[in-house]
């Protein structure tokens, strides 16, 4: 019988500061680890915990997958200690994940705030992968200030590019930012899609993807199209420890992804 | 399939005489039906299969269970109610030990501690198994309510794919020798949930005391075994002893039945809709108001199955825990960026009933709670489920 509580090994080859607070974590598992975009991982610091983590790498790359985390508790604090070399624990993949081949020629748009950046670069390489059978690609992301723009060459990079109807703001500029300023939902308003039908994506912290439901349920967007990656305290990580249960769902087990037609009428989805 | 069947003869005339609406059934078919349903204690019996069990009741006298639970130590780790108190405890047996009694309620503590620990090694390193030697658990006098608690417990851990590996294990290997209620508990209101107070399915074997032992019934593949192989324990129960079986049985339900009544429980079908209906209701603040978040209701009930994975070095080596946590501590459902759902007291009070009145009838189509009011009495705020539920009728 399969062990569900035991990690996989994994060695740190690379550390990448992103921020002064977030880091990139290059990551190789020792036995086969493929994942799906959405899906998510429980990622351990040997001895100290676990916590969930949404790869942010390409899930075509099947070697190596990399991790961005944000350094806020016990757990993150120790994995930021981290360096190439180390060894650390990988469970997983867990969750469902992002249904894409429901995306096929649809229009899709794509809104990433803060860290929720992170996981949203898996989704844009598999929406990249398969962008010809895909009708409109939009992405609009939003962080607090330059300096936490997370994969800042990598997005700018994808701006270039004729496929994607892309824009960044920020809640604060500085000297080095051209862009727009403002929260994500400023940026919404002149997008080029079928609101009826588009498939919406939201990621980021509970704040921004609240407003940002309500700004598309604005613009006419259905509650069943709008797809959240929900945050919630999670232990096990496959429906069995309780902690992060939504009205009838696990959010580790059903989700993290669901629409928001699924669990608008529970309470606290937002906390 | 080789047919397990133990009673011969005249048992089963004997019995039905009991059950005159099934005379048309023939012992030939009676045999082949038990014989072909592959039933072991893993998964739930059909009600109407273990009906027909009943009509395979054989008698053990005390001293002969002794001898048969005895017996099964070589094989099993068998824990005993004994006398405690008011009630029973559950400890292990040792040698030559008869100092038990089938208690007549439910025991203090819950089954679930024998099958899913309070705190208990999960994985090691980064190894694949662990390495578990211990015999199987075989709980004596497990009641009704408790074997309620193994279907939730049940549909929690046992998958295929995440399956939990040492609850999965001690329930498929495991042994219950289960016992009708002789008693109605202060706090007993199981019949509010819809369960009886004796065991229908759930058992290998069943005790269902009367005079100086007990009428013996089989509820599994290896609760059939069990009895074939110690055949010289067993004699045919009598008419009369089957009748005393009933007659308590029926007294018992009748005084849970009064005592839930008495404090006005909604009835089982309507508790789910009740729980939605009230649920921005300002009686989850005033109903929590005693609550000291100490988790006892948690710790205490055979369905809460909610757990930590704790992550420690031991010893030099890497090992993780799997803790009891408690929906009613502040912390349990708080992510690590601050946020949290049930940031106050009566959102986790509300959301423990929600848990059981509600999420696992949607999932499941079975209420969360087992009627055994171990909760009512562990708690030192003097909260009383039955009264918070009698509210919500209102």
């Amino acid at each position: 019988m399969k062990n569900p509580y035991r990690s996989i090994e994994a060695e740190v080859n690379k550390v990448t500061t992103e921020t002064p607070t977030i880091k990139t974590f290059l990551l190789k598992p020792k036995e086969e680890l493929t994942f799906k975009p959405g899906q998510f991982m429980e990622f351990s610091v040997p001895g100290v915990g676990e916590a969930p983590f949404t790869p942010s790498s390409d899930s075509e790359i099947k070697e190596t997958m990399e991790i961005t985390i944000v350094k806020v508790g016990k757990v993150t604090d120790a994995i930021h200690e981290l360096k190439p070399g180390d060894t650390v624990g990988l469970r997983g993949p867990l969750g469902k994940g992002y249904p894409l081949t429901k995306f096929i020629g649809q229009d899709v748009l794509v809104i990433g705030g803060g860290v929720g950046l992170a996981p949203v670069r898996t989704l844009m390489y598999g929406l990249f992968h398969m962008r010809k059978q895909l009708s409109r690609l939009v992405y609009r992301g939003g962080c607090r200030n330059p300096e936490e723009f997370l994969y800042r060459k990598e997005l700018e990079g994808w701006m270039k590019r004729d496929d994607i109807d892309m824009k960044i703001t920020v809640d604060q500029g500085d000297d080095s930012w051209n862009g727009p300023v403002g929260v994500v939902t400023t940026i919404m308003d002149d997008i080029d899609v079928n609101y009826k039908r588009v498939k919406a994506i939201v990621c980021g912290p509970p704040i921004m993807m609240k407003f940002a439901t309500f700004k598309l349920q604005e613009l006419g967007v259905r509650d069943r199209n709008i797809y959240l990656s929900m945050e919630k305290n999670m232990s096990c990580g496959f429906g069995k420890c309780g902690h992060c249960r939504i009205g009838p769902y696990y959010c580790c087990k059903d989700g993290p992804v669901f629409t928001y037609d699924m669990i608008r009428d529970y309470p606290g989805i937002w906390d | 399939m080789k047919s397990k069947c133990v009673f011969e003869k005249a048992d089963i005339n004997v019995l039905r005489s009991d059950y005159s609406n099934c005379n048309y059934l023939s012992d030939t078919i009676i045999r082949i039906i038990i014989s072909m349903n592959s039933i072991c204690s893993f998964k739930p019996l059909d009600k109407p299969v273990s009906h027909l069990y009943f009509f395979a009741m054989l008698f053990i006298k005390r001293g002969n269970l002794d001898q048969l639970l005895e017996s099964l130590t070589g094989d099993y780790r068998v824990y005993v109610p004994r006398s405690m108190g008011d009630g029973t405890g559950y400890s292990l047996l040792g040698k030559s030990d008869t100092n038990y009694e089938i208690g007549e309620i439910r025991s203090f503590d819950p089954l679930k501690s024998f099958y899913f620990l309070g705190r208990e090694k999960v994985a090691e390193d980064f190894k694949k198994d662990i390495l578990r030697d211990d015999k199987p658990p075989c709980i004596v006098g497990a009641k009704a309510c408790d074997l309620k608690g193994f279907k939730i417990l049940d549909f929690v851990f046992i998958d295929d794919e995440f399956g939990d590996p040492t609850y999965m294990k001690a329930r498929e290997n495991g042994l219950i020798i289960s016992a009708d209620c002789t008693g109605v508990g202060e706090t007993c209101f199981c019949t509010a949930i819809g369960i009886d107070p004796w065991p229908e399915s759930e058992y290998d074997i069943n005790l269902s005391p009367v005079n100086d032992g007990f009428i013996v019934t089989m509820g599994s593949e290896k609760g059939l075994d069990l009895v074939e192989s110690n055949k010289n324990l067993f004699i045919e129960a009598t008419k009369a002893q089957v009748k005393a079986i009933k007659q308590n049985r029926s007294t018992i339900k009748s005084g849970v039945m009064k005592r839930a009544q008495e404090k006005r429980i909604p009835v089982a079908d309507r508790l789910k809709r009740v729980i939605k209906k009230k649920f921005e209701s300002d009686i989850w603040k005033d109903a929590s108001e005693d609550c000291v978040e100490c988790g006892a209701c948690n710790t205490i009930c055979p369905t809460c199955h909610c757990f930590l994975l704790y992550d420690q070095k031991s010893d030099g080596k890497l090992a993780r825990f799997r803790i009891w946590d408690s929906c009613m501590i502040h912390d349990f459902a708080r992510v690590a960026g601050g946020e949290n759902p049930r940031d106050q007291l009566w959102m986790r009070f509300r959301n423990r009933f929600d848990k059981k009145f509600s999420y696992f009838p949607e999932v499941l189509k079975e209420i969360g709670c087992t009627g055994c009011g171990r909760c009512i009495a562990a708690c030192p705020g003097k909260i009383d489920i039955r009264e918070v539920l009698a509210r919500l009728e209102v």
